[in-house]
């Protein structure tokens, strides 16, 4: 239309983003809980008003963003709601289907302008949800049955609710009354009315009213009358609804009263709202080194009441920092939620039967995290469900129950959240990923291969198990990237597999970034940071008891040994001469290792603070951080310097090898 | 100087009409996201324009127009119906309830802020549109 609305457009792009996901999340929810019941019985007429909301407003918005594909998406996918509602019609299977690809298309579409790339195709989906709309056969048997479970309901109260100002600034309004309504029943017809003093709204309303109830409801304007006659016929009445005249349509749908509890905020204000806060870390950091100076020359009774102050000040500004970490985070749930979705989907290409069961989707974890792992996750469990999962026969011969199990799972342990995608499915097949490595080049370590290493194959560039046409996995972002994406948010990848017997990954993220506990270390003449959620234990070694194989330091440690690496040798810093040296103990079983420092000199929380540029991006190293004295130094990611160390030395862990056999 | 209400289920339709309209509605804006909300809010404060949505989840806009219309206090209330282009109510069932303005979304955003500045001067041509694609 080239009339200079582009940047009208782009002024408007987060909110239509933002709108569209709630409709999204929205619509995938209500499709969620019609499976299994479509084409039995009719649906909830308030259920299918609500996506039609849904896409009716997806249009809308898109429509004016000029997102032409999801404008004629969601219109296509609006105008068979529109028919199922005005026809009473039966939701089928095929129809759910046809929804069901349509949101996802549409969702792909708005995520392609999100990403500024070109959309995927829509003819396809267009035609398949075109072709479920029922053009003009009312159901009657399925009308009847309708109007029975609908209509049955008599009021039981007519509530009055007079607005005014004095009561909307305590909050209450036709919406919040609304609200209050529903959660004590049903509210019936809602009518507005002409008063001599104003608007009136009556609703027609049936379910719980106890006399202490209504009665404390007098003061906030409403007042509750026994129904006197049944329900006016829905004729004579003002007919709130367009289309079907179903009373229990009435009345906003719970998910959208609420919204109006919840303030939408920009991320980008929440990060500034953390950056303050993480300065007023280092200034207080500051200043209980300035204290600790002064100590000895403030009387005693003074200084308690500095250093309580001090003390005081930390603590709420703990309570200050977890509050807005709190703010950031939101249930897991919002990736989780669009699993069965892929899921069903890909099971019915690889003809396996596939049972998901999601659990912790409650866990709470940083919205900016989540977001960036959504396609990580999206990512494993597609593969897991393209490959892992045998046809039903071959589960049976097995002695499997016949429909496999995808268990993804959240929790919480400490400061990090835990992903974890499970499958009871043949398990990571070692063999031919190591023939298939070796056939791209990579060089693979003769022997039996532990998981780590196995999971370093799967995850190099370039590595993957079946050829890239492949449907499900060929649109995925590849094992590499998956595995960068969680390093780069300082988190960790782990690979469990048993052939036959199904194959776990484990995603370990911190709760949020930003502010963390670390310890302070000291090498020569550097101080580096070391988050403490890495560590598992702080050991000291004495250089009598370090031994050394071959080109390897190792240290008893419980009864076994364990491989030292001295961040000094990694570094290529000099040492200072000490008679013991400190070192965290990181990983466990195999995979255990002790990283040497020459002391570790401290705890305390740091500011995260990202590499900003990208040119020295390096493995190991999480960021930097400033420790109040003006010193900036850099943070490390333990796990990774010992992955690169034992890259570099090739089979370091060999020597941890004794202690399980 | 009195508000504008700007009735729409959408936020971002609604963000998109106030933006749009800064300059000709000096008032400043309320907001509403459904029928009864809108009723609310003519109750409770004297209003100069609104711009009302036809399909919404609890009132339709029609009933809404049409209680407006029924009561002395708003019956001089400019109302601009902005609806999405294909809704099944006509052009000429909301011009025949009193709709000051008939106008369509998509919108072009000066060519609502045009409509509705010579509708508050005055001149309404209730049979013009802002559609941004008139033959689609």
């Amino acid at each position: 239309m080239a009339n200079g609305d582009d940047e009208f457009i782009s002024g408007f792009m987060d909110d239509y983003f933002e709108e569209c996901d709630e409709h999204l999340a929205t619509v995938r929810q209500i499709l969620l809980s019609l499976e299994g019941v479509t084409g039995v019985q009719p649906i909830a007429p308030s259920i299918l008003e609500e996506m039609f909301r849904s896409f009716h407003s997806m249009k809308g918005i898109s429509g004016m963003v000029e997102l032409r594909d999801a404008e004629m998406l969601a219109h296509e996918m609006e105008s068979y709601l529109r028919a199922l509602r005005q026809q009473e019609a039966i939701l089928t299977p095929a129809g759910v289907d046809a929804l069901v690809a349509g949101v996802d298309a549409l969702e792909r579409v708005i995520v392609a302008r999100r990403e500024k790339h070109p959309g995927p195709p829509i003819d396809d989906v267009k035609a398949r949800i075109a072709a479920v709309i029922p053009h003009g056969l009312p159901a009657a048997a399925v009308s009847a049955a309708l109007a029975e479970s609908s209509r049955e309901v008599t009021p039981e109260w007519i509530v009055t609710f007079v607005p005014s100002s004095e009561l909307s600034e305590r909050g209450l309004n036709v919406d919040t009354v609304r609200a209050r309504l529903r959660q004590h029943g049903t509210i019936l017809q809602a009518v507005p009315k002409i008063l001599p003093t104003g608007v009136a709204f009556e609703f027609a309303f049936a379910g719980d009213l106890d006399e202490v109830t209504r009665e404390a409801w007098t003061s906030d304007g409403i007042t509750v009358a026994r129904a006197s006659a049944p329900l006016p016929a829905v004729e004579t009445s003002v007919e709130l609804l367009e289309g079907t005249g179903d009373p229990k349509g009435i009345g906003l749908s719970p998910t959208v009263a609420s919204a109006s509890h919840y303030v939408r905020v920009d991320l980008a204000r929440l990060d500034d709202l953390m950056r303050m806060i993480g300065d007023l870390v280092i200034s207080r950091a500051r200043m209980a080194d300035t204290l600790a100076r002064v100590e000895r020359r403030v009387p005693a009774i003074e200084w308690r009441e500095v250093h309580e102050n001090s003390a005081a000040i930390e603590r709420q500004l703990r309570d200050l920092r977890e509050g807005v970490v709190r703010i950031r985070l939101v249930p897991v749930g919002e990736i989780f939620r669009r699993m069965p979705f892929v899921v069903r989907d890909l099971a019915k290409q690889s003809g396996a039967k596939v049972r998901l069961i999601l659990e912790g989707q409650e866990t709470e974890i940083d919205k900016y995290l989540i977001e960036r792992m959504m396609d990580p996750i999206l990512h494993i469990v597609r593969n897991s469900v393209s490959h892992a999962f045998e046809i039903p026969s071959e589960r049976q011969a097995a002695g499997k129950p016949e429909e496999g199990t995808l268990r993804l799972s959240a929790s919480t342990a400490g400061e990090s959240v835990v992903i974890e995608i499970a499958d009871d499915g043949r398990g990571v097949d070692v063999e031919a990923v190591t023939r298939r490595a070796r056939a791209a080049g990579m060089s693979v370590p003769e022997g039996p291969l532990d998981s780590a290493a196995l999971l370093e194959l799967l995850c190099a560039p370039g590595f993957s198990t079946r050829d890239e046409t492949d449907r499900g996995s060929g649109r995925g972002i590849g094992m590499a990237v998956v595995k960068s994406t969680i390093q780069q948010l300082s988190g960790t990848l782990a690979l469990d597999t048993e052939p036959g017997r199904g194959t776990r990954f484990t995603i370990e993220l911190p709760l949020t970034l930003s502010i963390t506990e670390a310890m302070i270390a000291v090498v020569g003449d550097r101080t580096f940071a070391i988050p403490q959620g890495s560590v598992r234990e702080v050991i000291e070694i004495d250089h009598v008891s370090l031994r050394s194989i071959e080109a390897h330091e190792i240290v008893p440690y419980r009864g076994g040994v364990l491989p030292v690496l001295r961040l000094s040798k990694l570094f290529g810093i000099t040492e200072q001469a000490r008679r013991s040296l400190h070192a965290f103990v990181i990983g466990s079983g195999l995979e255990a290792v002790a990283i040497a420092v020459d002391r570790i000199t401290g705890q305390r929380e740091i500011v995260v603070r990202a590499l900003a540029d990208t040119m020295i991006k390096v493995e190991g190293i999480v960021g930097a951080t400033d420790l109040g004295d003006g010193r900036v130094v850099l943070i490390l990611n333990l796990q990774a310097l010992a992955r690169m160390a034992r890259r570099d030395l090739g089979g370091a862990n060999a020597a941890a090898q004794p202690r399980s056999a | 100087m009195q508000r504008t209400l700007v009735v729409d289920d959408s936020p971002t339709i609604r963000r998109m009409v106030m933006a749009s309209l800064k300059d000709v509605c000096p008032g400043g804006f309320a907001e509403a996201g459904s029928g009864l909300e809108a009723l609310e809010q003519l109750a409770l404060a004297p209003f100069a324009l609104m711009i009302l949505d036809l399909n919404m989840p609890d009132m339709h806009g029609l009933e809404v127009l049409k209680f407006v219309r029924s009561h002395q206090k708003y019956r001089d209330l400019p109302v601009v119906v902005l609806t999405t282009r294909g809704d099944a109510t006509s052009r000429g069932e909301v011009v025949k309830e009193g709709a000051s303005l008939y106008l369509t979304k998509p919108f072009v955003p000066l060519a609502l802020a045009e409509q509705v500045r010579s509708l508050l001067n005055g001149g309404a041509r209730p049979a013009d549109d802002v559609d941004r694609n008139p033959h689609g």
